[in-house]
């Protein structure tokens, strides 16, 4: 626990004194902050039987900034110290692989969640400049909140066996973007008519996260979305930890 | 404080290191020396438990590096070669860092890292962030890395790499100061380096061990021809002539001349020692002589003799270098 901490904060530490950190979270908090202002206005002009926090959270444009935040929080993970060979004075001090990718995961998790968190300012804020109901729950906005930490934990899992499997960081970001987009595309393939009213759209709606993120941003916590993607985090950190073991046999 | 025993380590289709077997006692300086791609660095990453034996056994301060990694790790201090660093940490908050994950409390780093930036002479420049540090620097960063929690076992990968005559002079005299109190591995290309520091040296080429022993016994067994140098001032050419008719004299190199100043480099037979008889023959003849020296032979002529040595070793040559 004590090495986890160690490099748990090295981690954040650097993160948060590079520049791109800051640059990211001005743009993402910017362009949901229009979206936010552009739904708002949607609303006003056409009755939505909807919340405000729902059709945010439905939005494509909402999670299309996630094909891009990914990528950039997790490229450089491992692909920047097996470039620079910091990796060799890493796994030559006396700490575990999985502490070390424990520690660069959950730093990159909570980065992730520096970004995104101020979109939930919005709606107090909003509420607070205009005196209006926002139309939002307190129920609803836990229920968004989990339901995005859960998709952070499964994405920022993808971004670090990426980012493990190359030395090069625009690799570890272009395979991250691949597998963000495609998850998020496989529960549109009904809807898209691909695999119309067959099981095959049945089954593959429940990867989508705009279903999973459906009844939780209407404040309701549906065991199977919590299941699955702690199931599939744990799976691809275990994938991640046989990657860099197996640099060992190799060269 | 390390046996390797029989230690192969293949890649896809090339074997890096081949069988191969040591000992390094506990207290010594020994130098692991061999050319470009001769399985240096995989050996010293097989010993940091960086990677796998395919075959065989090494042992570190009586660990498995395979079985007790992390054991083996807390008593290891290892610069691996380029230096690898956190451009973006500063120097002080770099060594604390690694101290940290070392295993040393707060207070305890704090203390080991005054210590180790004292010895490595790092204490003017303890809050440059690393990337604005010259290469001797970035160097003895690396080397203070190594030693902070003071291990019983330093493995240094080409500390020297990239450093001028100057540094390398100083990193020398580290290295000598730091062989008071660690045990050290040294792997480098600098030979005078390893002739002034190491007490014993094991050279390894093609993977194999070529031989294990102290820098003056590999320069005593050095199959070369014996080497005079003179320089004379008289008839360059006809002193050759005769100086090649000696008894043990293989053969006679006029070099330079200049200023009726004429210098002869004369080869002879190994053991043989031909100056009284040239110093006799030259006076003789009435010429005058401003030097006459045997150039000794030195750990670079021993290196290259084993490592181009035509044909393989005899397994009585194995078993004499490991050993």
């Amino acid at each position: 626990m004590r090495t986890f901490s160690i490099l748990f904060t090295k981690e954040l530490r650097s993160f948060f004194l590079s520049p791109l950190a800051w640059i990211v979270m001005a743009l993402f908090t910017f362009l949901n902050g229009w979206l936010f202002a552009g739904m708002i206005n949607a609303m006003r002009l056409r009755v939505s039987s909807r919340s405000l926090v729902y059709n945010l959270f439905d939005s494509g444009w909402f999670w299309m900034g996630f094909f891009i935040l990914f990528p950039l929080i997790t490229m450089r993970l491992f692909a920047e110290e097996r470039k620079m060979g910091t990796i060799e004075g890493l796994l030559t001090a006396p700490v575990r692989t999985a502490e070390v990718i424990l520690a660069k995961y959950f730093a990159t998790v909570v980065v992730y969640l520096v970004i995104v968190l101020p979109v939930f300012l919005f709606f107090p804020l909003f509420q607070w400049i205009t005196g209006e109901q926002a139309a939002f729950q307190g129920g609803a906005l836990w229920g968004t909140l989990l339901g995005l930490f859960l998709v952070g934990l499964f994405h920022v899992a993808i971004g670090t066996l990426a980012s493990a499997l190359t030395a090069n960081q625009l690799i570890a970001a272009m395979l991250t973007f691949v597998f963000v987009m495609l998850h998020y595309f496989l529960g549109f393939m009904e809807r898209f008519g691909l695999v119309s009213g067959s099981s095959w759209g049945e089954g593959l709606s429940y990867f989508s996260t705009i279903e999973h993120m459906h009844s939780l941003t209407e404040g309701l916590i549906d065991s199977r979305p919590i299941v699955y993607y702690l199931t599939f985090a744990a799976v691809l950190l275990t994938v991640t930890h046989h990657v860099l073991e197996s640099r060992k046999w190799r060269a | 404080m390390i046996q390797v025993n029989h230690l192969t380590k293949r890649y896809a289709g090339r074997t890096a290191v081949d069988s191969i077997s040591f000992e390094v006692e506990k207290g010594e300086i020994v130098g692991f020396l061999g050319p470009n791609g001769a399985g240096k660095s995989t050996t010293l990453r097989i010993l940091t438990c960086f990677l796998s034996a395919s075959e065989g056994t090494a042992r570190v301060a009586g660990y498995d590096t395979y079985e007790d990694s992390i054991k083996v790790r807390q008593h290891v201090g290892y610069m691996p070669e380029n230096v690898p660093l956190y451009p973006d940490m500063r120097v002080v908050e770099y060594l604390q860092f690694r101290a940290r994950l070392k295993g040393l409390r707060y207070k305890e780093a704090r203390r080991a890292v005054a210590e180790a930036m004292d010895i490595c002479s790092l204490t003017e420049v303890d809050h440059k962030i690393i990337a604005t540090l010259s290469k001797g620097y970035k160097q003895r960063v690396g080397l203070a890395d190594a030693l902070v929690n003071k291990p019983d076992l330093l493995i240094l990968d080409e500390p020297t790499n990239g450093l001028d005559p100057n540094q390398i002079r100083q990193s020398r005299d580290l290295i000598k100061r730091l062989g008071e109190r660690h045990t050290i591995l040294i792997s480098t290309h600098i030979l005078s380096e390893v002739e002034m520091t190491c007490g014993r040296v094991v050279i390894i080429d093609k993977g194999n061990i070529k031989a294990c022993d102290t820098p003056q016994n590999l320069i005593r067994r050095l199959r070369r021809p014996g080497e005079i140098m003179l320089e004379m001032q008289g008839d360059g050419e006809a002193a050759a002539k005769k100086i090649g008719k000696l008894e043990g004299v293989k053969s006679v190199k006029k070099t330079e001349s200049g200023n009726q100043w004429v210098t002869l480099l004369i080869h002879t037979d190994p053991n043989i020692d031909a100056r009284e008889d040239v110093f006799n023959l030259v006076t003789k003849s009435g010429w005058k002589i401003r030097e006459l020296a045997s150039r000794a032979a030195s750990l670079e002529d021993a290196f290259v003799d084993i490592v181009q040595r035509p044909g393989e070793l005899t397994k009585k040559e194995v078993a004499d270098a490991g050993s």
